[in-house]
């Protein structure tokens, strides 16, 4: 019999380390809180750079992780360590032994209501990166106009902001703001689309090109400056004030709808979570590895692993390739007792 | 009651005359210098006061109360309130009755200033002192009173927790001999009066303490030694008095006056400024009220310690408190001599030399609709919060008001954020522009929802005619008269006090009675005038984030004592600074009102 291993997290990165897991022919439980496997990647339509339908990364997953043990609706109650074992309490009354546990509990999204002054919740027009997946992959929102003449995408919200009480960097929103700005003017080529950002940072495979695309291809207009306010028309448009940094003037505009590109934050249920059991938290917040160039993975307590964006802000390629790291770590420790 | 000594003059008097000669040359002095440091109309209208019965009949009213009884203090804690006013009444006391002893007995020594004190030295008994023997017992009364007052502040001196009082001041070394000085000269009193209680006759204390000393001294007494003691305990601490914090003392009685004669704090290191910044006992009451030092930190930058180096002229330290001040007013609530350390540190602030001055008189303004008699100004603030905005308007609209939002695509500035950060003049220049704006509309009436422009339009503004009124007491209003009728539903409600509206105008009602309606008040750990600041406040200049942070959790902390449903504020500021960390709905009242039609 193989060695039990807990997977708290059924995002993507719980969901390929239980696929690495059974591969090598171990037997992981896998948790999830929500009722549904897939973490935020499921709320997503289309990933960048190569448009990837994120329902089929899903859908692959799932397929593979057939055998693994899921429970849905579940969640850690306590983790008790004992002598070379963890004892794990469900919410559901299982109590798992198990020699190792990896932590996929990845990050909240941040809560957009909490930038007042962009309107989230306010006005009738405010949504968000997420808000706007979803509406991409069929679900209806009032909130999105039928024809929209002006779009605007606020970059960084909750992120690179120390009033938002998130210094960090979420790494994927300017890609993701530059992503669904191509995608509202492919469905609406008569649209005006407005990034309002902070600086770019396009970093990864392709995103360059992405962004000269957005600017050549589709008329994106990027205005550097952060918005200072946002107000309702009568009308119901909001109007948006900013400051054009590379012009040195301030600017209003009157927008049919604004994007909110809300950041990541490690999780406050997470946290509460890893006190139980001790576990370090980064001065950024999210949890402290080992180190942060070698053992990403793996945490300062023996048989703990991490994997995906409870450590930070990852893309999803990162994430997956960082749980099959962490399965890779989890073997060798797990041969080694 | 004869004199005993011929010459009614011993050598041990000389100390207290030099101490008193001094001391009363200095305070004079000090007295003339600051009344012509006043500008002549402030010099006016101190010495008009003096000349109107009215308020000269208030000035001594309340040096009695404040000076020797300390009734502000005996409200806030009875125990250090007994503990001041047995000090100061009893020696107050102890003197008008030394003087009536010296007119009943002996009448051709009164023109000496020292014979009242050292009364019992100069006299002693014979057969008519049956009449002295009331005086006698009130003077041993009264001697026993400013003890018991003394060992008071002997025992609050090493155990302040128990005072109520968590922190107090670090003295400074000067204080300390003045403290030491001022806790010698009542016992030495005791020991002197109680050795030559046999000749001059005593009373209940006196008495029995020189049989005491009969008993173990023998038949001999050498009363000299404690005489010079005494003598040599006052004159130190008059003579370090106009250097310590007793010189509060003096000081006090001069700031009651000017007070009461309306002055301002206009030239920090001159005139009324200096004699707010004397009349600071140094007790540290301030210290505890203080909202910045939620984090142990700050201790140092309280008014107690402004006070201090504006005395001792740390320019740098004095720049350092003045900027970092959330300008809550608490400590001003609190203190007994209502020091006003936010007006001294925007009086400092506004005498630094900026590099950039912008000129705002030029500025340009759309000019308002006319024929709204209601003007609904809602302030910088607000445009960051608009829920607020939003709710507002909508309770207006139900009320039926007819009202213009006269910035709701964003006006001018109300002036207070650069008044408070010492800018008079663009201050100035920005307030001429709204009241040229507000006077043009032709309203009858300015409703604000922010406390922060509030209190400048209360306080700067000059707008004959307009009836300004905060958002809660207009609502308040609308509710009295059966405009709006809400409903009661939301649950349990803590009501924070924004600082600029409770303490700043006095507004503490109107907001409490509109959610009462709306809900089930419950109290906040502190309230009222006592409310604490959270954090926000434009009024500093230099707190960073993470400072800010730990003083708005602590306020946060005890607006959730009662466990309420909703914390409900009625200042923008306040609502987006707890709207940050808080674990339940944060909400203007506008916004609770809205919700409860």
């Amino acid at each position: 019999m193989r060695p039990n291993v807990v997977i708290i997290g059924g995002g993507i990165a719980g969901m390929e380390a239980a696929k690495q897991l059974l591969y090598l022919g171990y037997s992981p439980i896998l948790i999830e809180k929500t009722a549904r496997l897939g973490g935020h990647v499921a709320d997503w339509y289309r990933l960048f750079p190569d448009m990837t339908p994120a329902s089929e990364v899903i859908e692959n997953l799932k397929k593979d992780i057939q055998n693994a043990n899921v429970f849905l609706e579940t969640g850690v109650q306590f983790i008790n360590r004992l002598r070379d074992t963890y004892n794990v309490m469900l919410t559901n009354g299982v109590s798992i032994n198990c020699h190792a546990i990896l932590f996929a509990t990845g990050y909240d999204l941040f809560d957009a209501r909490k930038k007042e002054e962009y309107g989230y919740g306010v006005y009738n027009h405010v949504v968000t990166n997420r808000d706007l997946e979803l509406w991409f992959g069929g679900n209806k929102d009032v909130r999105i106009p039928e024809r929209p003449k002006s779009v605007g995408f606020v970059h960084c919200v909750g992120s690179r902001d120390m009033k938002a009480g998130n210094m960090q960097c979420s790494k994927v929103c300017c890609m993701t703001a530059i992503k669904q700005a191509i995608e509202i003017k492919e469905k609406f080529p008569e649209s005006e689309v407005y990034c309002f950002y902070m600086d770019l940072r396009l970093f990864g495979k392709k995103y360059e090109d992405f962004y000269i695309s957005a600017q050549r291809d589709h008329g994106v207009h990027f205005i550097r400056g952060r918005v200072s306010e946002v107000g309702e028309n009568i009308d119901g448009t909001l109007q948006v004030k900013a400051e054009d940094t590379l012009n040195g003037k301030p600017l209003k505009v009157s927008l049919d709808m604004l994007v909110l590109m809300a950041g990541m934050l490690c999780g406050e249920k997470t946290r509460e979570l890893a006190d139980g059991v001790r576990m370090d938290v980064d001065t950024d917040g999210f949890f402290k590895s080992r180190d942060n160039i070698y053992n990403v993975t793996e945490s300062s307590r023996n048989g703990i692993f991490f994997a995906g964006a409870c450590t930070g802000t990852k893309t999803v390629p990162e994430t997956v390739s960082e749980a099959r790291a962490a399965v890779l770590s989890i073997h060798n420790y797990l041969q080694q007792k | 009651m004869t004199d005993r000594i011929a010459s009614g003059f011993h050598p041990f008097v000389l100390p207290f005359l030099i101490g008193m000669a001094f001391v009363l040359s200095y305070c004079l002095f000090g007295m003339i210098r600051i009344i012509l440091q006043l500008s002549k109309e402030d010099r006016r209208k101190f010495f008009m006061s003096l000349i109107t019965p009215k308020i000269l009949l208030k000035d001594v009213k309340d040096i009695f109360l404040n000076c020797l009884i300390h009734v502000k203090l005996w409200k806030r804690n009875p125990v250090l309130g007994y503990m001041h006013s047995s000090i100061a009444f009893g020696w107050f006391m102890l003197i008008v009755l030394g003087h009536i002893e010296v007119i009943l007995f002996v009448p051709a020594r009164a023109k000496l200033l020292y014979y009242p004190i050292f009364f019992n030295y100069f006299v002693s008994e014979n057969e008519t002192t049956l009449r002295g023997a009331v005086l006698f017992f009130l003077m041993d009364f009264f001697l026993l009173v400013v003890l018991s007052g003394i060992a008071l502040a002997i025992i609050k001196r090493f155990r302040s927790r128990l005072f109520g009082m968590r922190r107090t001041t670090k003295p400074a070394a000067l204080d300390l001999v003045g403290l030491y000085s001022l806790w010698a000269i009542f016992p030495l009193r005791l020991i002197a009066e109680s050795l030559t209680a046999d000749i001059s006759g005593g009373s209940f204390l006196t008495l029995p303490s020189n049989w005491l000393a009969h008993l173990f001294m023998g038949h001999e007494l050498y009363p000299l030694p404690a005489w010079w003691a005494y003598s040599i305990a006052l004159c130190i601490f008059m003579c370090v008095l106009p250097f310590t914090r007793y010189m509060h003392i003096p000081a006090e009685m001069m700031l009651i006056p000017m007070r009461n004669a309306g002055l301002k704090i206009r030239n920090l290191n001159k005139g009324f400024a200096k004699v707010e910044v004397l009349s600071c006992p140094g007790c540290g009451v301030c210290i505890d009220a203080c909202p910045m030092i939620a984090s142990r930190s700050n201790v140092k930058d309280c008014t107690v310690y402004l006070n201090r180096q504006l005395r001792r002229g740390n320019d740098k330290r004095i720049d350092q408190i003045s900027d970092k001040c959330l300008l809550c007013g608490k400590c001003q609530a609190v203190c007994q001599v209502g020091v006003q350390g936010p007006d001294l540190r925007v009086a400092r602030r506004s005498t630094r030399g900026y590099g950039i001055n912008q000129d705002y008189s030029n500025i340009s303004a759309t000019p308002l609709e006319k024929g709204h008699k209601v003007l609904y100004f809602s302030g910088c603030m607000s445009q960051l919060t608009p829920r607020i905005g939003k709710a507002v308007t909508a309770v207006m609209d139900k009320a039926g008001v007819d009202y213009e939002w006269m910035d709701r695509d964003g006006g001018l500035c109300c002036g207070r954020p650069i008044l408070l950060a010492g800018r008079k003049e663009q201050a100035r220049q920005l307030i001429a522009k709204n009241t040229e704006l507000i006077l043009a509309s032709g309203a009858d009436t300015l409703v604000v929802n922010c406390p922060i422009c509030y209190r400048v339009f209360r306080e700067e503004y000059n707008l004959p005619g307009v009836r300004v009124v905060h958002h809660s007491e207009f609502f308040a209003e609308l509710v009295s008269k059966g405009m709006l009728s809400p409903q009661n539903g939301i649950g349990k409600i803590c009501y924070h006090d924004p600082c600029e509206l409770g303490r700043g105008c006095g507004v503490y009602d109107a907001p409490r009675e509109l959610l009462s309606r709306c809900g089930t008040l419950v109290k906040a750990g502190h309230e009222k005038e006592l409310s604490i600041c959270c954090g926000g406040s434009l009024g500093s200049l230099s707190l960073n984030f993470s400072q800010r942070e730990a003083i708005t959790r602590n306020s946060y902390a005890d607006l959730t004592v009662a466990d309420p449903d909703v914390i409900a504020t009625a200042c923008p500021l306040c609502l987006s600074t707890y709207s940050r960390y808080a674990d339940r709905p944060v909400m203007d009242i506008a916004e609770i009102l809205m919700n409860q039609q």
